[in-house]
């Protein structure tokens, strides 16, 4: 092997690789409780070098808000689940902070713990959403069919590039933050809020995001707090950095949730009623309950043509880590629950679930939830027609089926089956709060007519930057090089609110593209620079009331449906993908084999979940076994995985896809499996035991 | 911090000799399983470590007509490249399926024997091939079959102050094998067994059948194989219903999904039988 | 302890302590940051280094089990003209990374190019599971490992003419 040039090095820095000169380290105290109060805290003797950092040190507010939700930094008088922070220690060697942060005693007044939460207390409710919509009783009534099921979403592990970590420093008369953020900005007033200074003294430096998964849109502020605190107390630059382990117990997870469908069916065989309960464990603090709720509601309700509807929605509290968001908010919650469900209607009807769905798929005009007719025409015929030639889904689904209705009991032949689903990905302002809304976008032509792009939205990948490059080049006529995206250092770029719900695609997009069209405008009469500034109008916010819902639930929506096909291993009944097939109408697709790359690696993670990953978010300190457990789905064990767009429209503009795979795919997946194992199954994973009985009895 | 002292013998007389004077040593070699479950930053180990990868006695392998002697501290992609389709493929199966191709380069196969609070992947196919483990101590050296590293109860049962040196798998015909890895594919886990399947027909007789199952306990009936060993093939229905009743009685202790998934398991060995 | 082994062809030594992990060690004393220290469990690929010709992952690894051994990282390998093979492999066939996993990714498949010229969809996504990553497109994957493998097929070939 030959000597040549080294490694590229053009990649921001991660936290993991950052070092500052004089750096210490700092590890974390957690409450070894879910819930109670702090009665003290004893550190072991610690060496010269080493010091405890307690709720009392801090300089400004002992508090984070972040959407909805006060979280306390280093928690004391209120502790909400074993692992929460309650201390910090720093010092030279990580290895032995481990140590003492594990030998430090931590007394605590214990009290019992929430932990159950498909059936909840009062006081568990964080947020509640209520709606209807004609009259659902009377429909349940005179129903010629009613079928009714509980089906459960897991938690997951974002499993995100790299474990979460912090670091900070004083920069002069500037403390410097470093993370892995979806939103710096927030950082910034986080850690201002808790150092006591004003936020032009914080300077947040974002560090290399990579694959998030929503799982850092606000977790590193907390982190950044803490790094912040210790590099103040101790005057050294500081750096926390969790280990992996750390973080899939006591980080984020994805929310749990539970939702009890009933249908009724009218005698046309057609959708006559819909009642839906939906809860969402969201943990120990209420972030985005709202939003998360919302999405579910929608999802559940702004697909299928019902005149009657009835709609409750509770995030539920519990004595868990926090959970929420993953790849989405609570959308995936619902889509789950009522595709699996309609799926079944239509196969105990005797009835293709694409047919079925066909005939009550939601049409331009019809009145949906909020009492607004639906804006757009939704593609269904288009997409399921090209899903069901790339798939051969009719044809395979009819011979399943009738497999299944005549099979006597195991041994009869490979059991396989095929799932269908269909969904959205809406975007519009589903973040409550002005902060949470206000997306900037800065653009400045040089004299050297070289542009600059300065947004503080997060990108976790380069597909993005080129994106926005592209669309900016474009505009303003000039070759791609001379484009460039300015580090989104808080310094020197505006506010761009968080980097979630495919906003990076669709809102910042927009506005790169509006900031540049005002400098077009003015390029040829204004002399160099040119600066531009967008900003996102926020519309009318959607409005909950006893009952009902007024507004817009999205912008704009991306379509998808997905067939999954699997068989059981004929050994261990273990269900095994053979395909999986996705069409999306996704809009204006900027480069197609990068977006089909996307779409993939979305489904590669949703059949994850359908499979192998699954975590019970920790109820005791020190609950390591699931850690060692979870893992990605190998390579060589995925199915091919294809994926078609449908042409899009003259107008058609960029939507996020992202989210879609994940609302699709479980619900596909389940159905395939009930098929494949003639019961109609309502959770993932399915235990090898359920299905091996299923399979016994015909 | 507790900080351990390491030692490096240079031949198995140097590491017997290690092992009389510090008993509570931890032996090792690949440290896969050692690790496994160590997330924390710093590596916890016992106060005396004694590592035996340098040993050359015990990276050993050769292969003759009847045996494939492999040392134990041979690595699992060693023992696949070494054996090549020598392998019975029942263990090539196993081996393939543990991990990951870098975790095999690190995994022994006498690491993977001596696992002292579960079986690991290889226990079954070895059992079911009849393999030979040759412990040393102090004093001196015996070879006994694999299944003796269970006890009645089917736990791990590893004899205390000897090492596995060597491992001995006959290379028997084998008419009929199968693998399975239940309840992940790679970590082991409360809910994760490997079963396997070795069976040989001799004129329509079936000559030899084992079967073992192994994940925290294991599970290998000698009494019911010698209950099918003999009989004609292909196996009667009334036969089939009958043994896979026998092994569901043993199998009532395993937790439920395991016991699910091992009654189906038999029920598609004895199916081979019975075609 | 002071450990000495080969590190990217050089000689070296460290003092280390039992506890060490050879991740942190390559990281933190050598300043080799092209591995990571992340699950600590083997399992995730981003701390794959090579050790005496194979890949393991080092974060399993205590530094005392690598006396006398030779150790290349990807630094070591960036020297190689393999190495421009396979990222010129991964480029044409567009294959993108969130920037965390590369080196394991490249590393794993320059120990399957050694063993296998030409290795099939199945071999190569069984190797490049060492490195699992919720960044990767299999797809695009296996197009990038047989387009480094033509490089290196052909970049072979007329070295030997």
């Amino acid at each position: 092997m030959r000597r040549r040039e080294k490694p590229d090095e053009n990649r921001p820095i991660t936290t993991g690789d950052l070092t500052v000169e004089g750096m210490i380290h700092a590890a974390t105290v957690r409450s070894p409780v879910a819930r109670g109060s702090v009665r003290s805290i004893e550190f072991p003797r610690l060496p010269t070098g080493y010091r405890g950092i307690l709720p009392e040190d801090i300089p400004g507010a002992n508090t984070m808000t972040c959407f909805g939700a006060s979280i306390p930094v280093l928690a004391h008088d209120s502790l909400s689940y074993a692992g929460e922070p309650v201390a910090l220690i720093t010092g030279p060697d990580p290895v032995l902070l481990e140590e003492l942060a594990a030998a430090t005693k931590v007394l605590c007044e214990a009290e019992e713990a929430l932990f159950s939460w498909e059936s909840f207390s009062s006081e568990q409710v964080a947020a509640k959403r209520v709606a209807v919509l004609g009259d659902p009783d009377l429909a349940f009534s005179i129903a010629e069919t009613v079928l009714e099921d509980d089906y459960t979403s897991k938690a997951l592990e974002h499993y995100y590039s790299e474990p979460q970590g912090a670091a900070a420093s004083y920069d002069y008369d500037k403390m410097a933050v470093w993370c892995a953020t979806q939103w710096p900005y927030h950082v910034r007033d986080s850690v201002a809020l808790v150092l006591g200074c004003k936020q032009e003294e914080v300077s947040v430096r974002p560090t290399r995001l990579g694959v998030h998964l929503d799982g850092k849109l606000w977790y590193p502020s907390l982190l950044a707090c803490h790094a912040a605190l210790a590099s103040f107390v101790c005057g050294r630059p500081v750096k926390l950095m969790l280990t992996r382990e750390e973080d899939f117990l006591y980080t984020p997870k994805r929310a749990r949730s539970s939702v009890n469908v009933r249908t009724a069916l009218g005698r046309g065989g057609d959708l006559a009623g819909l009642d839906l309960r939906i809860a969402i464990n969201v943990g120990a603090y209420p972030l985005l309950a709202e939003e998360m709720l919302g999405q579910a509601v929608f999802a559940a309700t702004c697909v299928y043509a019902c005149p009657n509807l009835r709609v409750e929605a509770y995030a539920v509290l519990t004595n868990h880590p926090p959970m929420g968001p993953f790849g989405g908010l609570g959308a995936s919650h619902s889509f789950f629950a009522l595709e699996t469900h309609l799926n079944r209607l239509a196969s105990l009807k005797g009835e293709d679930p694409m047919d079925w769905k066909s005939r009550n798929v939601l049409h331009k005009g019809q009145t949906i939830l909020t009492g607004e007719p639906l804006k757009d025409e939704v593609p269904y015929a288009a997409i399921a027609e090209k899903l069901a030639a790339m798939s051969d889904y009719r044809r395979k689904y009819a011979c399943y089926e009738l497999v299944r209705k005549r099979r006597g009991g195991r041994g009869e032949g490979p059991l396989r089956g095929i799932g269908f689903s269909f969904a959205y990905q809406g975007s519009g302002p589903f973040l409550s709060g002005e902060d949470s809304n206000a997306y900037t976008v800065e653009a400045v032509l040089d004299k050297d007519l070289h542009a600059w792009l300065r947004t503080s939205a997060a990108v976790g990948s380069d597909g993005v930057l080129g994106i926005w490059r592209r669309r900016a080049a474009k505009i303003l006529g000039l070759p791609l090089e001379a484009i460039s995206v300015v580090p989104p250092l808080t310094d020197n770029v505006p506010n761009s609110g968080p980097s979630t719900l495919s906003r990076n695609v669709t809102v910042v997009n927009r506005l790169v593209g509006r900031a540049c069209e005002a400098i077009q405008k003015r390029r040829f009469r204004d002399p160099l620079p040119l600066t531009a500034k967008s900003v996102y109008r926020v519309p009318r916010p959607i409005l909950w009331e006893e009952g009902r819902v007024r507004g817009s639930p999205f912008d704009t929506a991306a379509w998808a449906a997905a067939a999954v096909e699997l068989e059981l291993d004929p050994w261990t009944f273990e269900p095994r993908p053979i395909g999986v097939w996705m069409c999306l109408d996704g809009g204006e697709i900027v480069q197609s084999e990068r977006a089909a790359a996307a779409v993939r690696i979305g489904a590669f993670d949703a059949l994850g979940a359908c499979m192998r990953e699954r975590v019970d978010p920790t109820e005791r300190l020190g609950h390591r076994e699931e850690y060692f457990r979870y893992g990605l789905e190998p390579l060589d064990e995925l199915p091919p995985i294809s994926v078609a767009f449908l042409e899009p429209g003259r107008r058609a503009a960029v939507k996020g896809i992202g989210e879609l795979p994940f609302n699709t795919i479980p619900a596909a997946f389940l159905s395939a499996l009930s098929q494949a194992g003639g019961a109609p199954f309502t959770s993932l994973p399915v235990a090898a035991a359920e299905i091996i009985r299923a399979t016994e009895t015909p | 911090m507790l900080v351990s002292e390491i030692h490096y013998p240079q031949d198995i007389l140097e590491l017997l000799e290690l092992m009389k004077t510090l008993p509570e040593a931890l032996i090792y070699a690949g440290g896969t399983e050692i690790l496994r479950e160590q997330g924390g930053r710093g590596i916890v180990l016992p106060p005396e470590v004694i590592c035996i990868h340098e040993l050359s006695e015990l990276r050993k392998a050769s292969l003759s007509e009847r045996y494939l002697d492999v040392g134990a501290a041979v690595t699992l992609a060693e023992v696949l490249e070494l054996a090549g389709s020598a392998l019975p493929s029942l263990f090539g199966d196993t081996v393939r399926g543990i991990g990951t191709p870098a975790l095999r380069n690190l995994a022994t196969l006498g690491g993977n024997l001596a696992a002292r609070d579960r079986f690991m992947d290889t226990w079954p196919a070895l059992s079911c091939l009849d393999a030979l483990v040759e412990i040393k101590d102090s004093w001196g050296s015996t070879w006994i079959n694999v299944n003796r590293l269970s006890d009645e109860a089917g736990r791990p049962a590893f004899p205390s102050g000897g090492v596995i040196t060597r491992i001995r798998i006959p290379l028997e015909r084998v008419d009929v094998s199968a693998v399975r890895k239940v309840g992940g594919r790679d970590y082991p886990g409360p809910e994760t067994a490997v079963f396997a399947l070795a069976a040989r027909a001799d004129k329509g007789i079936l000559a030899s059948f084992r079967l073992a199952f192994a994940g925290r306990t294991a599970l290998r009936l000698q009494e019911i194989e010698s209950h099918i060993t003999g009989r004609s093939l292909p196996l009667s229905e009334r036969e089939r219903r009958s043994f896979g009743e026998e092994y569901r009685a043993a199998a009532a202790d395993l937790p439920e999904n395991l016991a699910s998934q091992f009654a189906v398991l038999v029920d598609g060995a004895l199916d081979l039988l019975a075609r | 302890m002071t450990l000495s082994f080969i590190l990217n062809g050089e000689d070296v030594s460290a003092r280390v302590r039992s506890v060490d992990r050879l991740s942190d060690l390559l990281r933190e004393h050598f300043g080799l940051l092209g591995l990571q220290s992340d699950c600590r469990g083997g399992r995730c690929g981003r701390c794959l280094i090579m050790l005496g010709g194979r890949l393991v992952p080092s974060c399993i690894l205590p530094a005392f089990r690598i006396r006398g051994m030779e150790v290349v990282t990807i630094e070591g390998f960036s020297q190689t003209d393999e190495y421009q093979d396979i990222v010129a492999g991964f480029k044409s066939a567009g294959v993108e990374t969130c920037g965390f996993c590369d080196s394991a990714k490249i590393l794993a498949t320059a120990t399957l190019l050694e063993r296998r010229t030409r290795p099939t969809n199945a071999e190569i996504l069984e190797q490049l599971s060492v490195a699992p990553c919720r960044c990767t497109d299999p797809e695009t994957l296996v197009h990038g490992v047989q387009a480094a493998a033509e490089r290196r097929a052909r970049r072979l070939y007329h070295r030997a003419r």
